[in-house]
C-alpha cells in the first residue's frame, strides 16, 4: 500500500467522473459540488477580517470564564444579601458567553477560512486478497505443528481441562444473586423491638392521651438511631374505638383506638402520611394507593397489592405506648423471597 | 421551504413553552379582614347567637343540633369557627368534596361574636392571647416537615388527596387560620391537641408556614408554583430544547 491517506483523498474536482459499475457496494453517487461559502485563499483582506472576527468570539470565551471565576469569588452566594438574586443568572450568563464564544467562533471559522472543498474517499473490499489469506493459514498451521499438540496428547488433554475447568470458576458467584441470597431474613427485620417505646420527631416518648380522636404522629422506635432507621418509620393514628374494626387475631393490637401502620408504601415504598380523619384513608402521594385505616390499612385504591403492615402497640405502666414486638410481615414493596402469607402472631 | 416549515415548528415550541410558564404561575390573594375587638363576652354570645341564627342555622340546626346539611357545633370550639369563617369557607355555597377557601363574608368583630357564641356551647380548643408567629424558625421547619409536609407540600404548595379533596396551600392563610386549623382539624385534616403540638410547637409551625409562604425569596427566579422537581424539567425541557432546535435550525438555515 503505498498511496498515503492524502492521496486517497483527492479533491473532486480532478476527479469528476466516478463511476464503478463493478464497485461491490454499488456506485457511489456523487453530487456536483457547490460551494458553501466564498473562497477568502485569494482575498487577504477579508480572511484578516474573518479572523479578527473568529479571534474575537475566542477571546470572548476567556472573558467569559474570567467573569464566572471573578463573579465566584469576590461575589460568593449568600442567601438574604443584596446579590443573592443576581448570582446564579450572573454565572449562567458567563458560562454562557464562554461557551457561546467557543461554539459560535467554531462555527465562523469553518464558514469562512477553512478551505470550502469535497473529497471523495473511494471503497474497496474489505476482504484480504487471497495470498494474504493463504499466507495467514501456512503460519497458523505450522504453529500448531511446532507447539507439539498434535504429537503430545498428554499436553493437549491437561489444557483443555485446565482451560475448561475455568468456565466453573464463576458459577458460585452466581448464587450471590438474585433469588440464592436469602434477603428475607433481612429485609423482614425493622428497628422495632417488644417494649420500645414510640418516639415522635423530636425524641419524646408518646403517651396515651396525647393525641385526640382524629389525631396521628409520626412515631420511631426507642433504640439507638431508630429516628433515622427509614425501615421502621410508622404512624400512630387515633380515631373513635368504633370506627375501628381489626380481625379476632389482632384484637389485640390496638389501645383506645390508637393503631399504628408502617408508613411504606407496599407499592413501590414512598411514604403514605396523607392521612384523611373523616375517611380514615391513608393515601401515597406517589402512585395514588389508597389505604382504609379503619380496616387493617385494606387496599381501596391504586396498585399497591398488599395492606400496609400494622405494628402490635400497648400501654406500658407509666401510660406510654410501646411496641408488643417487631412487625410480623417485612415492610415496604414486594421481594422475590417474601412469602405469600405471614402469621399474626407477635415475635414468631 | 424546509427551512421555513422547521422555523415555524422551532416557534411554537417556544410559544407553547411560554404559554407553560405562565399558565403555572397562580397568583394567590390574601383577604387579611382586621377590626378591632373587646366587645363584653356575654354580649359577644348574644351577639353571635343573632349571626348563628342568620347565617348558620340552615345547615348547623336552629338548636346546633347538627343536621343533613351540617354537623353539631357543640364543643367544636372558637377554633373552629376562626378556621371556617375567616377563611371563608363558611358560609358554605354549595356542598362539594371540600369547602373551598372564598370571600370572606363577616367582619373580624363578628368573627369573634360567632366564635363566642360556638365556644359557650360546649367548650372546645381556643386560640391563645397574643402573637402567634414569633416563635422559633429552626424548630419549625423541623415539626413542619413531619407533621405538614406529606400533605401540604415542603413549600406549602398544598397538593391532592383521595376523592377531589386536596390540601390546600397555606400563603393564603395568616397565623390565625394556620392555628385554628391545626387545633380543630377541619374536615380531612388531622387534629393536632396541645398536648401533642405544644403552643410553644405549634407558634414554631406558624412562624416557619408564613415563613416559607411569604418570604417571596426564591433565588432562582421563577418559582412555578413551588411544586418542585417535575414543573421545573418540564420547563427547562421544553423551553431548553426548544431554544437549541432554534438555534440548530438557524445554523441549518445559513448553510
Amino acid at each position: 500500500m503505498s498511496d498515503s491517506i492524502r492521496d486517497r483523498l483527492k479533491p473532486a474536482e480532478d476527479t469528476p467522473e466516478v463511476h464503478h459499475a463493478e464497485h461491490p457496494a454499488g456506485d457511489p453517487v456523487v453530487s456536483t459540488h457547490h460551494a458553501y461559502h466564498p473562497d477568502l485563499r485569494n482575498d487577504p483582506k477579508r480572511a484578516k477580517r474573518a479572523e479578527i472576527a473568529v479571534s474575537a468570539l475566542f477571546l470572548l470565551a476567556v472573558v467569559g470564564v474570567i467573569g464566572f471565576v471573578v463573579t465566584y469569588i469576590a461575589a460568593p452566594f449568600n442567601f438574604g444579601t443584596a446579590n443573592y438574586q443576581t448570582f446564579t443568572p450572573l454565572l449562567g450568563i458567563f458560562m454562557t458567553l464562554a461557551l457561546t464564544g467557543i461554539g459560535s467562533g467554531a462555527v465562523l471559522w469553518a464558514k469562512t477560512l477553512m478551505v470550502d472543498e469535497e473529497t471523495v474517499q473511494e471503497r474497496h473490499h474489505l476482504a484480504s486478497d487471497p495470498k494474504d489469506r493463504a499466507e495467514t493459514v501456512e503460519i497458523l498451521k505450522e504453529g500448531f505443528e511446532e507447539s507439539g499438540l498434535p504429537r503430545r496428547s498428554l499436553l493437549r488433554n491437561s489444557i483443555l481441562l485446565g482451560a475448561g475447568s475455568l468456565a466453573v470458576l464463576p458459577v458460585p458467584l452466581l448464587f450471590g444473586l438474585g433469588r440464592f441470597q436469602h434477603k428475607e431474613a433481612v429485609l423482614s427485620k425493622t428497628g422495632w423491638k417488644a417494649g420500645s417505646r414510640l418516639l415522635d420527631e423530636l425524641g419524646r416518648p408518646v403517651k396515651l392521651g396525647d393525641l385526640e380522636v382524629g389525631g396521628v404522629k409520626s412515631v420511631f422506635p426507642d433504640v439507638p438511631g431508630g429516628r433515622r432507621m427509614a425501615d421502621s418509620a410508622a404512624l400512630l393514628i387515633r380515631m373513635l374505638p368504633e370506627d375501628l374494626h381489626t380481625s379476632p387475631s389482632r384484637k389485640d393490637w390496638v389501645q383506645e383506638g390508637h393503631i399504628v401502620y408502617s408508613v411504606i408504601c407496599t407499592h413501590l415504598g414512598c411514604p403514605v402520611k396523607l392521612y384523611e380523619q373523616q375517611t380514615h384513608h391513608l393515601f401515597c402521594p406517589c402512585h395514588q394507593s389508597t389505604f382504609d385505616a379503619a380496616n387493617e390499612a385494606k387496599v381501596l385504591f391504586g396498585p399497591a397489592a398488599r395492606n400496609l403492615p400494622q405494628l402490635a402497640i400497648s400501654v406500658d405502666a407509666d401510660g406510654y405506648f410501646v411496641a408488643q414486638g417487631d412487625f410480623t410481615e417485612p415492610v415496604g414493596p414486594s421481594f422475590w423471597e417474601r412469602k405469600p402469607s405471614y402469621s399474626d402472631k407477635v415475635g414468631a | 421551504m424546509t427551512s421555513t416549515r422547521s422555523r415555524i415548528s422551532g416557534y411554537a415550541v417556544v410559544v407553547l413553552a411560554l404559554a407553560l410558564v405562565g399558565g403555572l404561575y397562580t397568583a394567590f390573594a390574601a383577604p387579611k379582614p382586621k377590626a378591632d375587638t373587646g366587645t363584653n363576652q356575654s354580649i359577644a354570645v348574644k351577639e353571635g347567637r343573632q349571626l348563628y341564627l342568620q347565617g348558620c342555622s340552615t345547615c348547623h340546626g336552629l338548636s346546633n343540633q347538627g343536621g343533613a346539611g351540617g354537623p353539631s357545633l357543640i364543643g367544636v370550639g372558637a377554633s373552629a369557627v376562626v378556621f371556617q369563617v375567616e377563611s371563608g369557607r363558611m358560609p358554605l355555597a354549595s356542598a362539594a368534596a371540600q369547602a373551598p377557601r372564598k370571600a370572606v363574608k363577616y367582619d373580624r368583630t363578628q368573627i369573634d361574636q360567632l366564635a363566642a357564641y360556638v365556644q359557650s356551647l360546649g367548650g372546645g380548643p381556643t386560640l391563645p392571647s397574643g402573637p402567634l408567629d414569633d416563635g422559633n424558625l429552626a424548630l419549625g421547619g423541623d415539626l413542619f416537615r413531619t407533621n405538614c409536609s406529606s400533605c401540604h407540600n415542603f413549600a406549602g404548595a398544598g397538593g391532592a388527596l383521595t376523592r377531589a379533596k386536596y390540601a390546600p396551600a397555606l400563603k393564603p392563610a395568616d397565623a390565625r387560620v394556620i392555628w385554628a386549623a391545626m387545633q380543630s382539624g377541619p374536615e380531612n385534616m388531622p387534629r393536632f391537641s396541645d398536648n401533642q403540638l405544644t403552643p410553644d410547637e405549634k407558634k414554631a409551625i406558624t412562624t416557619y408556614v408564613r415563613f416559607i409562604t411569604n418570604q417571596n425569596k426564591d433565588p432562582g427566579g421563577a418559582a412555578l408554583g413551588h411544586y418542585g422537581p417535575i414543573p421545573e424539567g418540564l420547563v427547562v425541557f421544553l423551553v431548553g430544547i426548544g431554544v437549541l432546535i432554534i438555534v440548530t435550525l438557524w445554523i441549518g438555515a445559513r448553510a
